[in-house]
């Protein structure tokens, strides 16, 4: 199952260079469309790893690149850093017609240490929430009864937020490992709108932003147990304060959403894993963020994937993944619940004397809101990089 | 082979990521039903802002006119153009040698002009008449000018077809009047009336935009002697040079003056007046709201007195004068240019009436969060042919009934907590 990280002492300077690359994209601005996905404080990416996206998710509990469950980073044998990239493009249908967009997403980064005796330490950053967004609409506003103005008016939101953790993951035994996390939301919204006349002679343009900082915290803590053929991850993740604050004045408070989750994986196989697994957000504690019209629900997560050792490029194993997951997002459009069903594949191996992970996964989603006239289908390419400096 | 499949593939994950950033923003066409967000509401409110108006007359100053109004239409305005040759060359070159000036062969008022439009073009011949106007008196008072205007003091004329009034007109004049004058060397100033059997306005070039009337002097038949050409020259006031310059030439009106009643406010006009509105605007609006659209609402008067239906454009014109400048004569001088701001000029006939709309949200947005000692919270009228046509447009003002005075029509945004979902 997990891929093995051979230390070597070449290829640093490729490393370096990746990471130099990769890291220079990370501010890069991320900008999406009025959609299903995207309610409330936004689309939930999963915090998954490329690798377990390619799995559907089901082995987010047991995978140490998935910031997910600490007790996993006691699998990372040596220093690491990793990045990842996910377009997502997507068709959104109405009775008004088909839009169709591309949203870019950088959703996860971090890196680890080893610091001896089974303890490993990992800093990261992973999006909780992606809110980016930009809806540009026609109407007409009548201003009386004989004066109208026709205006466009486009809405646009910026930023996310985001969990930043400080881990620690441990293997006392070899058929035991746990961890723990801290962790800190944080991040913001930066909305914009603008709105633009037809009459450009009578009328100026309107634009106004906002910036919305984030500011909670929260602890995790997770176990993985390990057999010969059975490995079983849980963790759990418990919310403290979470604020909404304008500039410097406070406008809503709220509890960063409890999360609990397990992952069975069957490990019979060599270098494969075979997993099934389930998670349950407490979105709804993110109600009181927002306006009283924002409806936030609580969502079972689950999925069922596949990781298994394919052919040989050189030394290395080529791997072979598919999942699928069926989930509930955690903000209703209108009253109207959403959910989401995705077909996952993915391969990865390992590159450069094992220097370098390349993971790469294809999603396909398709969302719905029971009630409500209006599907959107996505495919979102993963592609991840870790590299062992 | 390892590392350079690693390279092609980090290769290909940095085109990938870069490929990434290139997003497609246009969407929208699933709201209102999935927007979370809707559209701000705006806010339109009608408010009677104006809290004093008034008219100043006599601007531009004398001499500051962008042309020269030489208007005759009998009892109802007559004016008249003067230009000042203070110095004279005394010298011409002949074969690139000077000689002092003799004889003179021929001389003429090289006149530029503005071609009338069809609609205002003369219908009979008109005849611009030169007069020798100088005088030891206040030569910028018409009741000293105006006597001067009579059969012995002409020194030229001449009589032009409606369908010759293009871009320059040529008008001799008396070659001994320009002969004594350089000889003497004393100045010339001349005077020039227009006549025609129907009343009749031209728009004569003046030294403001550079365009003034040239004296052409052509002192030698010989091909070798070159023309002097004389541009339009005051001394007077001497040693004020701010305030001769202007005088080289000017309109003088000699009747037809009229006033501005106080009910009402007016633009253009003999003599040219502009008008000068204050406002003063709740400060919730102004500064708490985002303002999207500023009118200023007037009620035009009818004024069918001269040219009723030849129409002008106005201008709406920031004020610029700090708190300093409490004369509103001065304030008027102190504008910005039309097109400042995003102030857009109304093309209005005198004889027009109802409610117009000066679209001013470029100006109104300066006032946001300024004290109105700095952003002063007013506003200038003024005409695009001040001095240069007699044609007046005529507001109802402050002191008029309510239904017809100045108002201020505001649509704005206001003050929104967005972007909470």
């Amino acid at each position: 199952m997990m891929m093995q990280l051979v230390s070597h002492a070449t290829s640093r300077r490729i490393g370096a260079f990746v990471v130099a690359l990769l890291l220079s994209f990370v501010p890069a601005a991320v900008r999406a469309q009025a959609n299903l996905s995207a309610q409330g404080f936004g689309f939930p990416t999963g915090q998954f790893s490329t690798r377990t996206w390619g799995t559907g998710g089901a082995l987010a509990e047991l995978d140490p690149l998935s910031p997910v469950n600490s007790a996993s980073l006691a699998l990372i044998p040596t220093r690491l850093v990793t990045f990842q990239i996910e377009p997502e493009f997507r068709s959104v249908t109405t009775a008004s017609g088909t839009d169709h967009t591309t949203t870019a997403r950088y959703p996860n980064v971090f890196g680890a240490i080893p610091v001896g005796r089974g303890w490993v330490l990992s800093l990261g950053a992973s999006t909780l929430l992606d809110r980016t967004a930009t809806s540009v609409f026609n109407t007409t506003q009548f201003l009386t009864a004989t004066d109208s103005v026709p205006m466009t008016t486009q809405f646009r939101v910026d930023g996310a937020m985001d969990d930043v953790r400080l881990g620690a993951g441990w293997a006392p035994a070899s058929w035991l490992r746990v961890g723990v996390g801290a962790h800190a939301i944080t991040g913001h919204n930066l909305i914009s709108i603008t709105q633009s006349f037809a009459d450009s002679a009578q009328f100026a343009t309107f634009t106004q932003q906002r910036v919305l900082g984030f500011s909670g915290g929260a602890v995790s803590a997770g176990i993985q147990l390990v057999s010969k053929v059975v490995t079983a991850g849980f963790s759990a993740r418990r919310g403290g304060n979470l604020d909404l604050s304008s500039e410097d004045t406070l406008l809503t408070s709220a509890k960063v959403p409890n999360r609990f989750g397990a992952s069975v994986a069957f490990t019979g196989i060599a270098n494969s894993a075979i997993a099934v697994r389930t998670s349950h957000d407490d979105w709804s504690s993110l109600g009181s963020l927002g306006t009283p019209g924002l409806h936030a629900v609580d969502a079972w997560d689950t999925s069922v994937g596949a990781d298994l050792a394919g052919p040989r490029i050189g030394d290395h194993i080529l791997f072979l993944r598919g999942g699928f997951r069926t989930r509930t997002l955690p903000f209703q459009a209108g009253d109207h619940t959403v959910t989401e069903q995705s077909f996952t594949g993915g391969l990865g191996s390992a590159f450069a004397a094992g220097h370098v992970l390349g993971d790469f996964a294809l999603i396909h989603s398709s969302r719905t809101a029971s009630g409500l006239s209006a599907s959107e289908h996505a495919w979102t390419v993963s592609l991840g990089i870790s590299v062992r400096p | 082979m390892l590392k350079k499949v690693a390279l092609l593939l980090t290769g290909i994950a940095v085109v990938f990521s870069i490929a990434a950033c290139s997003e497609k923003l246009e969407a929208g066409k699933s709201c209102p039903l999935l927007c979370p967000e809707q559209a701000i509401t705006l806010v339109d409110t009608t408010i009677d802002a104006a809290v004093s108006d008034t008219t100043i007359a006599g601007l531009p100053p004398i001499g500051a006119e962008g042309y020269l109004m030489l208007a005759s239409h009998g009892d109802t305005v007559e004016t008249r153009a003067i230009i000042r040759y203070d110095t004279l060359p005394q010298s011409y070159t002949k074969s690139g040698v000077d000689s002092t000036i003799a004889n003179i062969d021929s001389a003429y008022l090289i006149t530029p002009i503005v071609k009338p439009d069809s609609l205002k073009r003369p219908k009979a011949p008109v005849t611009i008449e030169a007069y020798d106007v100088d005088t030891t008196a206040t030569d910028t008072v018409a009741a000293i000018l105006a006597p001067l205007f009579r059969p012995d003091r002409l020194i030229g004329s001449k009589t032009f077809a409606p369908e010759s009034l293009l871009d320059t007109l040529r008008i001799p004049v008396s070659t001994d009047s320009v002969l004594d004058r350089v000889k003497n060397g004393t100045k010339l100033r001349v005077g020039l009336r227009i006549v025609s059997t129907q009343g009749v306005d031209l728009r004569v070039g003046s030294t403001t935009l550079g365009l003034g009337v040239t004296l052409h002097i052509t002192a030698s038949k010989d091909t070798g002697a070159a023309p002097v050409n004389v541009a339009p020259v005051s001394n007077t006031p001497t040693d004020q040079p701010f305030l001769s310059g202007p005088l080289s030439d000017y309109t003088i009106v000699l009747n037809g003056t009229t006033r501005t009643p106080a009910i009402l406010l007016g633009v253009g006009g003999v003599p040219s007046r502009r008008s000068f509105i204050r406002f003063n605007v709740p400060s919730r609006i102004v500064d708490s709201t985002t303002i999207v659209r500023a009118s200023l609402l007037l009620t035009q008067s009818p004024n069918r007195r001269l040219d009723p239906h030849d129409s002008l454009y106005v201008y709406p014109l920031a004020v610029l004068a700090g708190p300093a400048i409490t004369d509103i004569s001065s304030l008027l001088q102190f504008v910005g240019t039309p097109g400042q701001f995003n102030l857009d000029s109304l093309r209005l006939a005198p004889a027009d009436s109802g409610v117009v709309s000066f679209e001013i949200v470029g100006l109104v947005r300066t006032w946001r969060g300024q004290s109105s000692t700095v952003s002063p919270r007013s506003v200038a009228l003024r005409s695009a042919v001040e001095g240069q046509s007699p044609g007046e447009i005529d507001f109802f003002s402050t002191k008029a009934p309510t239904a017809v005075r100045p108002r201020l029509r505001i649509t704005y945004v206001p003050q929104t907590s967005f972007g909470l979902p």
